[in-house]
């Protein structure tokens, strides 16, 4: 479903994204963990087209994200960073018009609709301006305008910031019931969360893929360990390999 | 094997973004301080010298619109792709399944629409000369067309210069100095100066012909529709939405 290979991005001298390769599969929820400025957000960026990567290849559904930037986005639900929305927009109007631009129309658009907002509980604010919404709200109205178009794959970019515990909770379990078929990637820079939720975790540290494993795994490997120690330790030896790597090169 | 139908915009997004945009345009106090200003000024001006001069004519009206659209017109545009840039929307639009070409042409009949309205705000000015004696309301059209199509040339450069910068004020001073320019280089005063700069080269006279608003703007003026006009208009604002569309693509890299 999700193909990344060898990918890279480069800004001037800044490798922001070097050479990350992995792959998911349809019903898979993978989270993207790294702290901030690891490179998360620059890939899942490059995988919704928004950039273009400096090297290697990504596919969705086996539609290139450079060649076929239409296809992909079509495949895609995408949860930017920081929420960004039309703030002149009333909560409705902004739905309706994020399913209208996915190609919805008539009965299906009024389905997905109820749908959408009965699942990310939007009654409240529907006839809001979305500039009037709370941080919470905003992340949900971003989240339901990513599902307006029940996409086979859901990109999140730091989907819980903001959200009060209560309300990341309920997100988690939220997360679970969309799973089927679907293949999920969310980033994070909390591991709890991540673990949480997670079939497998992907750890990325200036812009490096430094682990890529089932949680199931991770856990086996923690055993009485506490998991933070143990991702540490991925972390370290993953900036060992490369401080080594590039003496080799040196 | 793609045809050239899978090149050309498709005309639904497009229409979708226009009319998101122009919901956003008439929500905006500064979109409507700028077009009530516009109507007031422009009509004002006239009035002061239709009592001066006496006579049932808009010429006048039409001659002074090029100081006045390149100054209003900017504040227009400003806002299209900067304000997006500013709260960064622009990454949720333009990862919707929309090409750039088609939300910057969306976007641009937004602005057109607004300019409609200013323009269709001094119509009580040809309602007035009707009543006060008889225009020639052929010429008053090519008039009104000549200013719409300027207005539109405008807003190609405006929305262009906005999706290089996401700071609306530098947005609206650079579209605002670069119109200046299509409009000054064709002045009277000013050809006969740049003629003595290089008179090997005749560069007031080469500008004025081939880069001015000054000429297509007078043809329409007197009421004359020529296609060297439209394709004038029409085409340096399909040159500056394409640019556009490149600068948005390029912004990706």
């Amino acid at each position: 479903m999700i193909e990344v290979s060898e990918v890279s991005k480069h800004f001037g001298p800044v490798k922001a994204v070097d050479q990350v390769s992995f792959r998911m599969d349809p019903g898979e929820i993978v989270g993207f963990l790294g702290p901030n400025g690891a490179g998360k957000s620059t890939l899942l960026k490059m995988m919704v087209t928004w950039l273009l990567p400096t090297a290697g290849r990504i596919a969705i559904d086996g539609h290139d994200v450079v060649r076929e930037p239409l296809a992909v986005r079509r495949l895609l639900g995408y949860l930017p960073e920081h929420s960004a929305l039309y703030e002149g927009m009333k909560v409705d109007r902004f739905l309706r018009f994020m399913g209208r631009m996915r190609g919805l129309s008539g009965d299906r658009l009024q389905e997905r609709l109820e749908w959408c907002i009965d699942a990310c509980d939007l009654k409240a604010v529907l006839a809001k301006w979305c500039r009037e919404c709370s941080k919470g709200y905003r992340q949900r109205i971003g989240v339901a305008a990513a599902l307006i178009h029940d996409p086979p794959v859901l990109l999140l970019d730091e989907p819980t910031h903001g959200l009060d515990p209560v309300q990341v909770v309920a997100f988690r379990d939220f997360l679970r019931d969309l799973r089927e078929d679907r293949a999920i990637l969310f980033s994070s820079h909390i591991l709890a969360e991540v673990v949480a939720v997670s079939d497998r975790l992907l750890v990325i540290n200036e812009g490096q893929l430094l682990a890529d494993t089932p949680v199931d795994e991770l856990r086996k490997e923690a055993g009485d360990q506490d998991l933070e120690r143990v991702l540490l330790d991925i972390v370290q030896a993953g900036r060992k390999t490369a401080t080594a790597g590039e003496g080799a090169k040196a | 094997m793609s045809s050239l139908a899978d090149h050309l915009p498709s005309w639904r997004p497009v229409l979708l973004v226009a009319e998101r945009e122009v919901a956003a345009i008439f929500d905006s106090k500064i979109v409507h301080v700028c077009g009530i200003a516009f109507v007031v000024l422009a009509s004002s001006i006239f009035m002061n010298e239709f009592f001066l001069t006496g006579l049932v004519d808009m010429s006048g009206f039409f001659e002074l619109l090029p100081l006045l659209l390149p100054l209003f017109v900017p504040a227009i545009s400003m806002r299209s792709w900067s304000e997006e840039r500013r709260v960064r929307s622009i990454e949720l639009l333009l990862t919707l399944p929309i090409r750039s070409v088609e939300a910057v042409l969306g976007k641009f009949l937004a602005g057109l629409v607004l300019l409609a309205v200013m323009l269709l705000g001094t119509l009580p000015i040809v309602v007035m000369l009707i009543v006060l004696g008889d225009p020639d309301l052929g010429r008053i059209a090519a008039g009104y067309l000549g200013s719409f199509l300027l207005g539109a040339m405008l807003l190609g450069l405006g929305s262009f210069v906005s999706a290089l910068t996401a700071d609306q004020i530098v947005s609206f001073v650079s579209a605002a100095v670069l119109s200046f320019l299509f409009v000054l280089a064709g002045n009277e005063r000013v050809v006969p100066v740049l003629d003595g700069m290089a008179p090997s080269l005749s560069l007031g006279t080469l500008l004025h012909d081939w880069v001015s608003i000054a000429p297509h703007h007078a043809a329409f003026s007197r009421g004359i529709v020529s296609l060297s006009g439209l394709c004038y208009y029409l085409g340096v604002a399909a040159a500056f939405l394409w640019a556009c569309a490149l600068a948005l693509d390029w912004n990706r890299e």
